[in-house]
């Protein structure tokens, strides 16, 4: 039997379903993290980034016995945490606000200092400004680090249509940056 | 192409297929311009410790809300159940409040809970692994007010809860703060 610690995601899925739902909390603790960061990017706000993940889990812990291939869940989450991310912009498109570029950046001013933190605040800004599809390409590419077949996997789209999406995030974001680079 | 957009090498040199060497000269300029531009991502962590213990209690009130309609038709056991929820339920009455506490930790053996509610003693209030998982939890009812506690991990270390504030004990450790 495998050690506690490198159960798989199907693992504890099954083990939650089974009935053991405390096992849940380790799915939660491996993830929350790394999500929130991607929430972060996309609302703009760090304090929205974790009501979004919370919710997020929930969610997914409700509708567990549809997750069709438990080795997958962290798949599976993603498109749950990406649609109450889309919710939440769509419901607060108008508040879209400086405050909450401020928000993330405020959180990093110690490692790298006032003019780093003044340079990703401008990016966050900018980020913003794009279409939430725009937005997420960028975020999975650039914060995330994953390759155009990776996102083309995660979002079941083509590269092509998103490299077009991505090459106009490109323009919209110089434009918008035009006085910090 | 608008003055405003990236020509399409420079895009490229943008998405990784390309190098700043491999733009034609009169591209280098826009090509360093795009890269300052990558220069501002933030890639930093963001860190939401308090997220597991929400979620799981956010599950565990919305499991105990539901019980009594579950058990609705054993009657026999109504009024049993009754008297059991009323003081299980998060807010027992306006001066005992009931909480959950978990802590995650796989390769513990025994996780225990040392607080101001029992005098520091960590013998006191035992965790309970739940199945053959790593997460530890006891459910305490406690009276409102300001709590200070930490978990002990096989008897000897000391753990402020991940999920919660934290205050110095004034000896060079971490105390978690609770407030009800």
């Amino acid at each position: 039997m495998r050690p506690e610690s490198q159960a798989t995601d199907g693992d504890i899925v099954r083990s939650v379903l089974a009935g053991d739902r405390e096992r849940y909390a380790q799915l939660v603790e491996r993830y929350r993290d790394r999500y929130a960061r991607y929430a972060a990017r996309m609302l703009g706000s760090a304090d929205a980034a974790e009501d979004a993940v919370q919710d997020a889990f929930v969610r997914a812990y409700d509708q567990l016995s549809q997750c069709k291939d438990p080795d997958k869940f962290v798949g599976w989450f993603f498109l749950i945490l990406r649609n109450r991310c889309f919710a939440e912009r769509r419901r607060s498109r108008s508040e879209a606000s400086l405050d909450a570029a401020n928000g993330i950046a405020s959180a990093d001013r110690t490692d790298g200092g006032a003019e780093t933190a003044e340079r990703r605040r401008a990016l966050q800004h900018a980020l913003l400004a794009l279409t939430p599809d725009q937005r997420e390409v960028f975020v999975l590419k650039h914060v995330e680090g994953l390759s155009y077949g990776e996102i083309a996997e995660r979002l079941s789209t083509s590269i092509p249509s998103l490299k077009m999406r991505m090459h106009r995030a490109y323009d919209r974001l110089r434009e918008e940056l035009r006085d910090h680079t | 192409m608008s003055e405003r957009e990236f020509h399409p090498l420079v895009k490229q040199l943008l998405d990784g297929d390309i190098t700043l060497g491999e733009l034609p000269a009169e591209l280098r300029a826009e090509g360093e311009e795009a890269l300052q531009l990558l220069g501002m991502v933030d890639r930093s962590a963001v860190a939401v410790p308090a997220v597991t213990w929400r979620v799981m209690a956010r599950l565990e009130n919305r499991r105990r809300r539901a019980l009594p309609w579950l058990l609705a038709p054993a009657l026999a056991l109504a009024a049993a159940l009754a008297v059991w929820l009323l003081t299980a339920k998060p807010i027992a009455s306006p001066s005992l409040v009931t909480v959950r506490f978990v802590l995650v930790a796989p390769e513990a053996h025994n996780v225990s809970l040392a607080g101001t509610f029992n005098q520091w003693d960590a013998q006191a209030t035992p965790l309970v692994r739940s199945g053959s998982s790593g997460v530890w939890t006891a459910t305490l009812t406690l009276p409102a007010g300001q709590h200070q506690y930490a978990f002990v991990v096989d008897g000897q270390t000391w753990v402020p809860d991940p999920g919660a504030p934290s205050v110095d004990d004034g000896f060079g450790r971490r105390n978690s703060v609770l407030t009800l």
